[in-house]
């Protein structure tokens, strides 16, 4: 036998031989019955060496192995799909992080809301008084805006008694912000929902001039009077 | 060099439907294998049962090994699981020796741990005695350096840098030690293989 295809074996043994020679003598190695057996008695001479007691030296366990896997069916596990394996990361995997991000965001926004509007539908914060207050002072507002105030019941521009129970206060922008921000994360429908839903509910707390000077079509098919 | 490029092509070339590449993994590994298992079985042919059982398990589960870890590394885990697995099932139910054979064709149990194994044969046991001394007396043959370099590597499994190191020569004087070293073992024990006792099976 070739000496240098043996002193490869022996490295090989050992794993002190290149990847790029192991390829090639492990492809000789499965087909080649004589380097297996050769093989075979390197492991012989290192159980021997270690003293292994009670380990049988015959080799017919691999034997059995061998005639036991002869039922079975080959496995097929292309290269690529190998190393696809050893990346760690499979196609669902983004998918599954964006929806839960999607979902700690809905689920977020609507314990948030529910924290800041602890009576019903008014929202009554301090921060929201100052907000639609500088904005019915711009005068750039002035025209459906103010058509919309008439329309609004005074309680939802006074800073309601103290309550028993803390109140968060969450301002809208922000949580627009939040919404926003966490966006990228989300199914583009139901950011396009989440934001119109958010929009719709808060009325003139857009932080953009030019959304403020649109006037939100309920307030402004309810208006009847104008104080002008 | 990767530390386990070895077995790793092996373990390729078994995922790309080669089962000829599992023997020499196989042939590698089974004697420390049945080692590992004796530490939680003392009866050497349930731990060869349980051995052969880790090796079908991991044949099996080889589609999921990315290489991740050494081969070894997770062929010791298989085996160990296997052999804890064993341990709780037969405590469970204990094996009664005192059973009709007849009367236990069929059960499993039996045929995995009562019979006896080719090694536990006498002859299987003088042939493990044989392949032992023939060893033992062709290490002891060996020119110093030689003897040195392979039981460094055997007995305290050292890297070829790390025993060129210890012995004060290049790396590839040490392959070349090892080499010659198992070569010349190789030479006597294929005679006890090939004589009248040597019983090995055709792999692949």
């Amino acid at each position: 036998m070739n000496e240098e295809l043996d002193s490869q074996l022996s490295a090989m043994f050992d794993n002190e031989l290149p990847a790029a020679e192991c390829e090639l003598l492990a492809r000789r190695l499965s087909r080649d019955a004589d380097l297996k057996a050769r093989w075979g008695r390197y492991a012989v001479v290192g159980a021997v060496i270690r003293a292994e007691r009670g380990v049988a030296l015959d080799g017919t366990m691999a034997g059995r192995v061998s005639a036991a896997l002869s039922t079975e069916p080959a496995l097929s596990l292309d290269p690529a799909q190998a190393s696809r394996r050893g990346s760690g990361l499979s196609w669902w995997q983004p998918l599954a992080g964006a929806g839960l991000a999607a979902g700690v965001a809905v689920v977020s926004i609507l314990w948030l809301r529910s924290q800041a509007l602890p009576g019903g539908s008014h929202v009554a914060v301090p921060v929201l008084v100052a907000t639609r207050t500088a904005t019915f002072a711009s005068p750039s507002a002035q025209g459906p805006l103010q058509t919309a105030s008439a329309t609004i019941t005074p309680d939802s521009f006074v800073v309601p008694p103290v309550q028993q129970r803390p109140m968060m206060v969450v301002p809208a922008t922000e949580l627009a912000d939040y919404v926003v921000a966490h966006s990228a994360f989300s199914w583009p429908v139901s950011r396009g929902n989440l934001l119109s839903s958010l929009m719709v509910s808060e009325p003139g707390t857009s932080s953009t001039p030019a959304e403020s000077e649109q006037p939100v079509p309920r307030v402004q098919g309810n208006a009847t009077q104008n104080p002008k | 060099m990767s530390a386990d490029a070895s077995d790793l092509s092996l373990v390729r070339r078994v995922q790309r439907g080669d089962k000829g590449a599992f023997d020499a993994l196989v042939l590698k590994y089974q004697h420390k294998l049945v080692k590992l298992v004796m530490r939680y079985v003392r009866n050497p042919a349930e731990a060869e049962d349980i051995a052969q059982e880790a090796f079908i398990k991991a044949y099996r589960a080889l589609p999921q090994f990315r290489g991740d870890s050494a081969f070894y590394t997770w062929l010791y885990r298989i085996a160990i699981n296997t052999a804890k697995n064993a341990v709780v099932s037969r405590d469970r139910s204990p094996i009664e020796y005192n059973v009709d054979r007849s009367s236990t064709d069929n059960d499993e149990s039996y045929d995995m741990q009562g019979r006896m194994k080719d090694s536990e044969t006498p002859e299987g046991l003088v042939l493990t005695d044989e392949i032992r001394s023939t060893v033992n007396a062709a290490i002891d043959a060996l020119p110093e350096d030689l003897r040195t370099a392979i039981v460094l590597r055997e007995l305290e499994g050292l890297s070829y840098e790390e025993i060129a190191a210890a012995m004060g020569c290049p790396v590839g004087t040490v392959r070349s030690r090892i080499f010659r070293a198992r070569e010349a073992i190789d030479r006597r024990l294929r005679e006890v293989f090939e004589g009248g006792l040597g019983r090995t099976e055709e792999l692949g």
